[in-house]
């Protein structure tokens, strides 16, 4: 059989296919315990599996029609994947999902369209445009935008952390998580890459989107109680690595980017399967109230320590080599701008700025996640007994592992086999020796461990009863979650206005769409006002202007 | 032996039987009006192969010759639009035969709906402009009665609106037709394209144009002329709603002026533009008018406005492809138009209230419903692998091809909008929580059932319809359209 026209496995989209197979078969070993005993199973995995398919189909596949009606049924997968969860706020967010996801399937047309009428074909190989007018730039950004939407850049990112809050841990973990995020950014590389011929300002244009979304939602994410809602936004921020390094346009840190897309779907979705793990043992995923669970699960405690120093971007964690990977590419960009692009300039600097500070917010997220939920005092979770079973955190283990392997061994196993084949002429500003760094690293952690361990160097513990407004107070109750530490935040003065304002859905596109759309239907529902006689007026009015039209041009 | 008169002589003569003989029993009358509109699908199925063939059929009526007589013609456009109206009217048929029997009458019902059907199939294959006009007012007659059927006060004012508006076309229609006779002399529809070609074009012809685009647009609901149709599908009975938007406004409105502005005149350029812009109003009017709807029938009855105007600007295009992709829109709208209205009327039967707010979680309770709804609502969305996605990509790579980008751009939006709306019927009408008080709620009889589940396969399968294999079928009637004044030339040769 003859795949050519319409399919092609080059060495973009080869890994990617291999990625996708992976969480699949990860997630269905998962679900067998996780959904166990749910209703509509038959269709759950139905869609899974159908999922999977058509995500196969979107990777390889050639022919821009094939792309725009697989992708389209991905969003419509989704749909039915969130409503399985069946109850009042799923049957919500899944609107509001498939609102932005298939709308942005229909600008993708739109696009698809637009290229179809200017290179006069829908074969992705031999398509390459350069932006000399309106209508490429059209066509790139309603392309960017269906891919923003996959992946969950902002402005359209705002189904991901209902998402990740409301539906079944195992759909949020499979497609926002992993597999969403692979084709879209995907999907943004190729067009990128192959598709169009980049110019300075569509990459300034991604970069700065790339950075407003590291910040903004890593902003959103400090102020969260709930680990679902935090890893969502999570979800959201670190698409801004990739879109930010595929931005640069330089191939270090174009390569950066793609890298990351693939550290970001192995990190997260073992974060959401190490959360699954601990809302199957206690039923609840506020913060507030779970903590010292690592005694509990410690597997599922390593494991999850592992996924959130990667996306923390601690060495030798794989999420540290991407990002190292992008803030090159940055740096080669500022490098490459001479003395006379002053604004261009500074708007990198922006942006490298923005993505290190956003590293630095997302580990302190991510230490009031683990110290929450794993550390610190134990909360009101009665029905905790023992570890999850070997179904459940296998799949954890595996992703863990895997974090570890890419970054430790990052330049002979993930770079060589998947990244530099798939992204030409990379030269390095500063190497990274991981193999010799992460045994420093563990050289420097054996150390610490056996001076803690020295006799006199412990720390005594000393646990009594809080004397507190003249009475002695059980030490239960003066639980210390560490969550209100970060409320300092959301209280300054400048940021707690424009909190307020995102909490009402001020930045989400969702919302202010849907105000303006109404105030017009407003406006035409007052037209509409039931008397007869107006109605034959209008039809009066528009046989003048027809009269107009027609007759005398 | 001829079958063009057939579709005439059917439901007329099912109407008169029923009339007279179907107070006698209940059964005679779902038997008898099942079985005409059975056979006027099975007929139009097999009239296919006609123009499939190549070969157009004449009818001379009463033997009289053309153009003194009336004619009837039965080329590609003509068998598109038979199986189209066919199609949806033998399954409302099945429909109604349980969805009825909560009113009284249902002979009469059946006797208006065979009355309409009459009309609408006389609209689709007489030859003649007056026979057309004729045979438009019976349909549109009958359909202000069956609007009033629930002789309700709703009822009865959205009826009185439609008759009032409706009356207003006709007459603009009559007039148009009135001084086309006189240019012309003659009424005859291939006589007269032969004479309007031969003579120079003058400015009676311009507003005769704007005469029919009023006329025919206010029967097909283009903006602004659609202000009757939000009252008048929803207060019908649901089989009829679905007739009303499924099929009606568009045999009524969208064939006639596809006939007119393209075989019988000279193709006017401006006249077209025209149309496209009326489409891309109704488009974006009727979407985000439906938007802040809370009556599930008013909702649809709003995207139909907007559905219309899709198909409006493919044929305003005048390309191949956006006549393709309107013709195409045209008959898919009916199947999924006719489904959601039937969908509409089940849970309107099963819990007596359109209020989508009062809805919920319907799902568990009707999932047949639930599931045609979501085949229906995804393919009007334009969501692939549904027939709807299909058209409109067809109308938008047709708007790109002539270089439309605006229109283009426009119908995109339109169709976000169409989701949303569409999301939110899902949401509403049938996933999330049950509401207590619907915990008997029951699916419905198997008759409705049975016609939600044709029309939901027809949904899938009918995207297809454009695929190399099953394109001739819609090519057909294209290539008819394209011929302009040829319609001229090959009724004449068949003629003689």
């Amino acid at each position: 059989m003859k795949l050519y026209p319409l399919f092609r496995l080059d060495t973009l989209n080869g890994f990617i296919g291999i990625f996708i197979g992976l969480f699949f078969v990860l997630i269905l070993i998962y679900s067998l315990d996780f959904m166990w005993k749910k209703r509509n199973l038959l269709q759950y995995y139905f869609y899974i599996i159908l999922t999977a398919l058509f995500s196969l189909v979107v990777v390889f596949t050639n022919d821009l029609r094939l792309l725009l009606v697989f992708w389209g049924l991905l969003g419509l997968t989704l749909y039915l994947l969130i409503n399985i969860a069946d109850d009042e706020k799923a049957s919500l967010t899944a609107k509001k999902t498939f609102i932005i996801v298939g709308g942005s399937d229909c600008l993708m047309l739109l696009g698809i369209a637009i290229i179809y009428f200017l290179s006069g074909t829908f074969q992705m190989d031999k398509i390459k445009l350069s932006f000399n007018s309106s209508l490429t730039n059209l066509a790139y950004l309603c392309l960017v935008i269906a891919c923003f939407a996959k992946a969950g850049a902002m402005p359209v990112h705002s189904w991901i952390p209902d998402c990740a809050e409301y539906a079944p841990l195992t759909v949020t973990a499979y497609l926002p998580a992993s597999l969403d995020k692979l084709l879209g950014i995907y999907l943004l590389a190729r067009i990128s890459l192959d598709l169009f011929v980049m110019n300075s300002i569509m990459n300034i244009f991604l970069m700065i989107i790339g950075a407003i979304t590291i910040i903004a939602a890593v902003m959103m994410a400090l102020i969260q109680h709930n680990i679902k809602r935090l890893l969502g936004y999570h979800a959201v921020s670190q698409v801004g690595y990739m879109v930010l390094g595929i931005g640069t346009g330089v191939a270090v840190g174009i390569a950066g980017g793609i890298f990351h897309m693939l550290n970001h779907a192995i990190y997260k979705s073992c974060l959401f399967l190490s959360t699954a793990n601990v809302e199957y043992r206690t039923k609840t995923s506020e913060l507030d109230k779970l903590g010292g669970l690592a005694k509990i699960l410690p597997i599922t405690y390593l494991s999850c320590l592992v996924a959130s120093l990667s996306i923390s971007g601690v060495p030798p964690f794989n999420g540290f080599v991407s990002k190292w990977m992008v803030y090159q590419g940055i740096i080669e960009k500022l490098t490459a701008y001479s003395a006379q692009f002053t604004a261009q300039r500074f708007v990198a600097i922006l942006c490298l700025v923005a993505a290190m500070f956003g590293s630095g917010l997302t580990l302190a997220s991510f230490m009031k996640l683990i110290h929450g939920v794993f550390l610190g005092q134990d909360g009101d979770n009665k029905q905790v007994w023992a570890e999850v079973s070997w179904r459940m955190w296998l799949p954890t283990v595996i992703l863990a592992v895997v974090c570890i392997v890419f970054g430790v061994f990052a330049y002979p196993v993930p770079l060589k086999l998947f990244i530099f084949p798939a992204v030409k002429g990379i030269d390095f500003i500063g190497t990274w020796h991981a193999g010799l760094s992460t045994l420093l690293i563990i050289l420097g952690l054996v150390l610490g461990i056996s001076i803690f361990s020295l006799r006199d160097l412990k720390p005594v513990f000393r646990k009594d009863r809080p004397f507190m407004g003249a009475e002695t107070t059980a030490l239960e109750l003066t639980k210390v979650s560490g969550v209100e530490f970060y409320n300092t935040i959301k209280e300054l003065k400048v940021l707690s206005f424009i909190y307020k304002k995102a909490e009402a859905g001020f930045f989400d596109i969702y919302e202010q769409g849907k105000r303006f759309v109404f105030a017009i239907g407003r406006g035409l529902q007052y037209l509409h006002n039931g008397v007869l006689p107006s109605y034959l007026v209008w039809c009066l009015l528009g046989m003048l202007g027809l009269f107009y039209v027609i007759i005398f041009k | 032996m001829m079958i063009l008169p057939l579709f005439v002589v059917i439901p007329l003569g099912g109407a008169f039987l029923l009339s007279l003989i179907g107070k006698l029993d209940k059964r005679i009358n779902d038997a008898l009006a099942n079985i005409a509109t059975f056979s006027l699908l099975v007929l139009s199925v097999f009239a296919i192969r006609y123009p499939l063939a190549g070969k157009v059929l004449v009818y001379k009526v009463g033997g009289w010759k053309p153009p003194i007589g009336i004619c009837m013609v039965l080329d590609g456009l003509t068998s598109f639009m038979l199986v189209t109206t066919n199609l949806v009217s033998c399954l409302v048929a099945i429909y109604s035969i349980s969805y009825m029997e909560r009113y009284t009458d249902k002979y009469r019902f059946y006797t208006l709906f065979l009355l309409m059907l009459a009309g609408m199939n006389g609209v689709i294959v007489t030859g003649d402009l007056f026979n057309l006009f004729v045979f438009l007012e019976i349909a549109s007659v009958a359909s202000y009665a069956l609007v009033a059927f629930g002789t309700e006060a709703e009822e009865l004012e959205a009826s009185f609106k439609y008759t009032i508006m409706s009356s207003v076309a006709s007459s603009f229609i009559l007039l148009g037709i009135a001084l086309l006779y006189s240019f012309s002399s003659t009424l005859n529809m291939a006589d007269m394209a032969w004479v309007l070609a031969q003579r120079n074009s003058s400015l009676l012809l311009y507003f005769v144009a704007v005469l029919f685009i009023m006329g025919f647009g206010l029967k097909a609901a283009i903006v602004p002329f659609h202000a009757w149709l939000p009252d008048a599908h929803p207060s019908a009975p649901a089989s009829i709603s679905a007739m009303l938007s499924g099929v009606v406004i568009k045999v009524l409105g969208v064939y006639t002026l596809i006939r007119i502005f393209f075989n019988l005149f000279p193709i006017n350029k401006t006249s077209l533009s025209v149309l496209m812009f009326l489409g891309t109003v109704s488009i974006l009017a009727g979407v985000i008018l439906a938007l802040s709807q809370w009556d599930f029938k008013r909702l649809l009855a709003y995207h139909s406005i907007s559905q219309i105007g899709y198909i409006i600007l493919g044929i305003g295009l005048g390309t191949p492809l956006g006549i393709t992709g309107a013709l195409f829109h045209l008959f898919n709208h009916s199947v999924f138009k006719s489904l959601l209205f039937l969908n509409s009327g089940a849970v309107v039967y099963a819990l007596g209230t359109r209020n989508l707010q009062e809805m919920g979680g319907l799902k568990e309770r009707m999932p047949l419903t639930a599931n045609t709804s979501l085949v229906a609502s995804m393919s009007i969305s334009g969501i692939p692998p549904f027939n709807g996605f299909w058209s409109k990509l067809w109308i938008i790579l047709a708007c790109m091809q002539s270089g439309r980008i605006l229109y283009a751009f426009w119908a995109v939006i339109g169709s976000i909008l169409t989701l949303a709306s569409f999301m939110k019927v899902q949401k509403y009408a049938f996933w999330g929580k049950l509401k207590k008080q619907w915990e008997s709620v029951k699916e419905v009889p198997w008759p409705m059932q049975l016609a939600m589940l044709v029309l939901a396969v027809i949904c899938i399968l009918s995207g297809f319809l454009v695929a190399p294999f099953f394109s001739a079928f819609i090519d057909s009637a294209v290539k008819v359209i394209l011929s302009g004044q040829g319609y001229a030339h090959t009724v004449f040769k068949m003629l003689r």
